[in-house]
């Protein structure tokens, strides 16, 4: 129930939008009111095994849901001077955690002191990836969900700090380079409860080129986690007070399970190509860290064809763990601690990502500011790789999922 | 016989736009005697120009389901517009940028240029008076 009304709100807002299409036309307006939404229907998962589009939404297992990818925000920006500007995005949708400081998705300050350079300071959009800053907004691209193998791993969407941008034309092409820094974190969905993470210093840069039909863009950030608190907790503290003696592996393995005071090196690279109806894009990610659950690497290539006012594509994508460890079964543990052996395996194969996705779908752009996309994704989960999921019970066999999901995405 | 019929119908039933050339027009006060195609490109699709230093010159689009935009960007940017309003969209909530303001009409647009100096439009070349400066013109069979 609590679905359905906020599909008929978002329904709701999407009507009212209709009626507000000159919005859009406030260009040069001092006070700016903007607006995206999606509504969403979406058909995922098995009984057992839960698919989530990133962390921060309820998993589902295989049931018809509203709530996975409808989405509305709001965007307000005032022109405090002739180059001060403050803008305040707003976005409802379904969260592990509703409160204001969610919603709140950005507010800051952005000052211009010439045509090249833009300095912003607050809560701003993590730009990580090529869709991290509008993944909300889905008339903004091709998909009707960002690519889960590439985008899920990453359920960050804000950061509070500053950035300092510098753009210009070159030779090639128009130059961008970024710089931030700053904090972040997030409240995700797990199986078994919720997690809050905390991460800083957050830090990095990235840099592009692109021209009328091409773009390349390379992305370089650093965090430390600076307080985690996850369902996992009591088990890895039970862990860490397992004596040497009657399980030399425990230290080891808690090392590689607890999360907090880890750093992680995140490294993408990105291209887009856009020219006589084709649409190419791929990205490519390495993450590494000493923490098993972010040590990753994942990509995807998604190629799409214009016809008239549809686009048909296909993407291909991928996500795997880039160490594997096991508890060593050589050992013979006493009745005592197997209890806590085996709940420790389960642990290390729950975070174990090996997984990838094929998926077919068109976007028909049916008017200016909407357009209407299909897609099924099918998917391959090797066994003890479902870390992107939520599994209800272990996964001990290899599986494949398929999922359906059909969006109205608009702005205004 | 009955395949030509069908063809001639088809024929007469196509639409067939034949516009002028557009052409895109600056106010003669803003000193910009001609735009480079990459320029042109960079003002409409938020990026910095590069013209001279500090001056912004502020652009003006035609109605998001006109013709002539339409046209406009194919023959610039060589998309049609729906992708250009998802990239704008893109821009818009991103905090870049944006998107130009609307005119209503190729007359609104130069009551714009004429009344703006530091407003930058285009349209159709048969609208076009002394009033405002041609910086680029993209002829017909571009």
């Amino acid at each position: 129930m609590k679905g359905l009304a906020f599909f008929h709100f978002i329904l709701l807002l999407a009507l009212l939008s209709a009626h507000q299409a000159n919005a859009f036309d406030l260009g040069t307006e001092r006070i700016r009111l903007s607006g995206f939404g999606t509504l969403g229907v979406t058909s995922a998962g098995e009984k057992k095994f839960g698919l989530q589009k990133d962390y921060i939404h309820d998993a589902q297992f295989g049931d018809v849901s509203v709530l996975t990818d409808s989405v509305f925000g709001l965007q307000l920006d005032i022109d405090l001077l002739k180059n001060i500007t403050a803008t305040v995005q707003v976005v409802a949708e379904d969260r592990a955690r509703q409160d204001f400081n969610n919603i709140v998705d950005w507010a800051y300050l952005s000052y211009r002191p010439t045509s090249n350079t833009v300095i912003r300071a607050g809560r701003m959009g993590i730009d990580l990836f090529m869709l991290s800053e509008y993944r909300n907004v889905g008339y903004a691209y091709l998909w009707t969900h960002p690519v889960v193998e590439f985008y899920k791993p990453i359920s960050l969407s804000h950061y509070e700090g500053f950035d300092f941008k510098y753009s210009r034309r070159i030779k090639p092409g128009y130059f961008e380079f970024k710089v931030y820094g700053g904090q972040t974190g997030s409240d995700i969905k797990l199986a078994n409860g919720d997690l809050n993470l905390r991460m800083r210093p957050f830090v990095g840069f990235n840099t592009s080129l692109e021209d009328n039909n091409w773009k390349v863009r390379l992305t370089y950030a650093t965090t430390d986690t600076a307080f985690i608190r996850s369902p996992a907790d009591p088990l890895l503290n039970e862990l860490s007070h397992v004596p040497q003696s009657s399980w030399p592996q425990a230290s080891a393995l808690y090392n590689r399970l607890i999360g907090v005071n880890k750093q992680t090196h995140y490294y993408s690279a990105g291209f887009l190509y856009d020219k006589h109806n084709w649409v190419v894009q791929s990205e490519f990610s390495l993450m590494t860290s000493k923490w098993l659950s972010v040590n990753m690497t994942n990509g995807y290539l998604s190629v799409g064809r214009r016809i008239g006012p549809v686009t048909f594509y296909t993407v291909g994508s991928y996500a795997k763990s880039r160490d594997n460890p096991r508890v060593d079964r050589t050992q013979i543990f006493t009745q005592g601690l197997e209890g806590l052996v085996s709940a420790a395996e389960d642990l290390l194969h729950a975070v174990h990502m090996d997984q990838n996705t094929v998926s077919l779908g068109f976007r028909w752009d049916l008017h200016p500011r909407a357009a209407l996309k299909a897609q099924w994704d099918h998917t391959w989960v090797r066994k003890h790789g479902g870390g992107l999921m939520l599994l209800k019970e272990p996964l001990d066999h290899n599986i494949t999922l398929n999922t359906f999901s059909l969006n109205l995405n608009f702005v205004f | 016989m009955r395949y030509q019929i069908v063809i001639t119908v088809l024929i007469i039933l196509l639409p067939v736009y034949v516009l002028a050339d557009i052409v895109v027009v600056v106010n003669p006060n803003s000193g910009i005697a001609e735009l480079t195609r990459h320029q042109i490109i960079d003002i409409y699709m938020g990026r910095n120009p590069g013209i001279k230093k500090g001056q912004v010159l502020q652009p003006f689009d035609h109605p998001l389901n006109s013709v002539v935009r339409a046209e406009f960007y194919y023959k610039t940017t060589g998309k049609p517009a729906s992708v250009i309003n998802a990239y704008w969209a893109r821009l818009l909530f991103t905090g870049r940028a944006s998107p130009p303001r609307l005119v209503e009409d190729n007359k609104a647009m130069l009551k714009t240029v004429r009344e703006n100096p530091a407003a930058i439009g285009y349209l159709e070349q048969k609208y076009l008076n002394e009033h405002v400066t041609v910086v680029y013109t993209l002829e017909n069979n571009e």
